[in-house]
């Protein structure tokens, strides 16, 4: 998988087109599995998309005492097995994110796999192909650090400076399997 | 335990030797010393042992993972402790009759689908518990005389009955019963696999498709077998006999280590009422920062434990571990930091959360020097 997932929260204007295509999506069931939510209801009518940042080190994998939570050799964290899954929830808690969603009545977990099905082929995933505001992107490597070079010139334009500690605040969110 | 297990390589090679040893008790006394063992399906029997020890091989490595043994630690504290033993015993009987039993969950995720787990399920079950039990002959039939039909267990006649009563007929056709249920779902399985393409997503050939036809050789020669003495007169009898013993042996040597060991693991879910969840979807945590139920305190306490103990720190500034807020809050704790403003619980923490997804990007990572951020900046 050469491509990234990229994020930029304030680009979301709430259409959900996403969560539409995410329930589309081959083995989703028709039950969409990321988040389109409000940052703040009474604030502002801003809201962000929020998937799984599939990370390289899954809390949610690690706290799961059935072992269901299995990571593909690109290093995508798949939704659990449904054989293996005692419907615990664990994985819900310890995800620091808030991903994992569960199904009560077929007692299992299940979370955005990336569409798996399509990024093994280098194919946007369902909720990138149809953002209509480039909120969500599936792009090459070269072309992610581009954006965040000129988001960070952007912010320093805007008088944010970043110190030592928090240049990570002033780059958008990446996030995705990158393996060269 | 301690102590014994020191006397060991492993935590494994102890608890197999410990199995090993009460096989061979067990075979001691079904065999009348060894007297009468049955050459004949030697195959069966060193197979089945190599099952047991690879069960217990994979249970133990199962049962060190962190996350594994915060939940049996618990679940035993908890059968301990005298003021909940209704609620253990009443999350007992409703996992094994629902869950394990009538398996309502996979009904609910499509009848179609609980129908053939279910005939998998117990008719692998069934037919497993058959053949050790006779391969072992721990449990044999033996006629005492012409009117009674006796049961033997470990030697000992057990149940007697007529021999042409309801229930003889089926202890002599009990693995034909379950292997008839084995082959209508196995059938029902594969059906599934080749039409729906929702499941090829995540399908592997090795780990979904060979315990099926694996499975599915072994009932076939089995009936096989059943139809060739029945009604065939024995046509083909040994090669067919020879043939489905292979089948059997590879099954069970596969067994612990494929797509089936889940079956010792559902006992587990046990613990989800027991420890965590009285009722199902009733949750008795507040959330620190909206104050919405999450969740309940037993298990947050055993999430934070298990994510200490493999070193993730989700700590935030304020003292709370990120596992206080419920998934919503947590969500957007990440957004208001990426968006570099104030969360809506005040708080931020010092650091992006450590999700090591390994994407490094040269140059965020160095320290420039102040002329760098002038130049940017004198551009415009
Ligand atoms: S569910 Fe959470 S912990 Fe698991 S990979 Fe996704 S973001 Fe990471
Ligand atoms: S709900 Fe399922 S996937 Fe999540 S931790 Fe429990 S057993 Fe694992």
């Amino acid at each position: 998988m050469k491509k990234v997932m990229y994020l930029e929260f304030e680009r979301c204007i709430g259409c959900r087109s996403c969560q539409a295509a995410c329930r589309e999506c081959g083995g989703h069931d028709a039950k969409e599995r990321n988040y389109v939510e409000y940052i703040d209801f009474f604030e502002s009518r801003q809201t962000y998309p929020m998937m799984c940042m599939q990370c390289k080190d899954p809390a949610c994998a690690k706290v799961c005492p059935a072992n269901a939570i299995q990571i593909t050799e690109e290093g995508v964290v798949l939704s659990a097995m449904e054989e293996k899954c005692i419907g615990c929830r664990n994985c819900t808690f310890g995800c620091p994110f808030g991903i994992p969603k569960f199904d009560f009545e077929e007692n299992k977990m299940y979370k955005c796999d990336m569409c798996y099905d399509r990024t093994k082929y280098d194919i946007s995933p369902m909720c990138a192909s149809v953002c209509p505001s480039d909120a969500i992107r599936f792009i090459d490597h070269d072309e992610m650090m581009e954006l965040r070079r000129r988001r960070t010139q952007m912010n320093l334009i805007e008088g944010k400076k970043p110190s030592q500690n928090d240049k990570w605040q002033y780059v958008p969110e990446f996030f995705g399997v990158y393996s060269d | 335990m301690k102590g014994l297990e020191r006397s060991f390589y492993s935590k494994a090679s102890m608890y197999s030797f410990i199995v090993l040893m009460v096989l061979f008790f067990l075979l001691w006394m079904s065999t009348g010393q060894f007297t009468k063992v049955k050459w004949a399906s030697s195959g069966y029997m060193i197979a089945s042992i190599i099952f047991f020890i690879g069960m217990t091989i994979r249970l133990t490595a199962w049962g060190l993972r962190p996350a594994t043994q915060q939940m049996i630690k618990r679940s035993f504290q908890n059968m301990k402790t005298k003021k909940r033993q209704k609620r253990n015993t009443k999350a007992i009987v409703t996992t094994l009759v629902d869950n394990i039993i009538l398996q309502k969950y996979i009904f609910k995720r499509g009848i179609y689908r609980g129908v053939q787990h279910w005939l998998i399920a117990w008719g692998c079950i069934g037919s497993l518990a058959i053949t050790f039990a006779l391969t072992f002959n721990w449990m044999s039939f033996k006629m005492v005389d012409p009117s009674t039909f006796a049961v033997v267990v470990f030697g000992f006649e057990t149940l007697k009955m007529h021999p042409e009563s309801i229930f003889a007929e089926m202890s002599y056709n009990a693995l034909n019963i379950t292997s008839s249920m084995l082959l209508v779902g196995l059938v029902m399985a594969i059906t599934r696999r080749l039409k729906n393409n929702d499941l090829k997503v995540t399908e592997r050939a090795e780990f979904d498709l060979l315990p099926l036809y694996l499975m599915l050789a072994m009932t076939v020669s089995g009936l096989v077998l059943t139809v060739s003495y029945k009604f065939l007169s024995g046509w083909m009898h040994p090669q067919m006999a020879l043939i489905h013993q292979i089948t059997v042996v590879v099954f069970l040597l596969y067994f612990p280590f494929g797509k089936l060991f889940h079956l010792p693991i559902r006992p587990l879910a046990t613990a989800v009422p027991m420890n965590y969840q009285e009722e199902v979807g009733v949750d008795t945590k507040n959330c620190i920062g909206c104050d919405e139920l999450y969740s309940n305190d037993d298990q947050i306490t055993d999430v934070q434990a298990i994510l200490g103990q493999q070193n993730f720190d989700f700590e935030m500034q304020d003292g709370h571990k990120l596992s206080d807020y419920c998934p919503a809050c947590r969500r957007k704790i990440r957004v208001m930091n990426h968006l570099n403003m104030p969360s809506p619980f005040g708080k931020t923490m010092e650091e992006p959360v450590q999700t090591n997804n390994g994407i490094h990007i040269p140059g965020f990572g160095r320290e420039r020097n102040e002329t760098f951020y002038e130049d940017v900046k004198g551009e415009k």
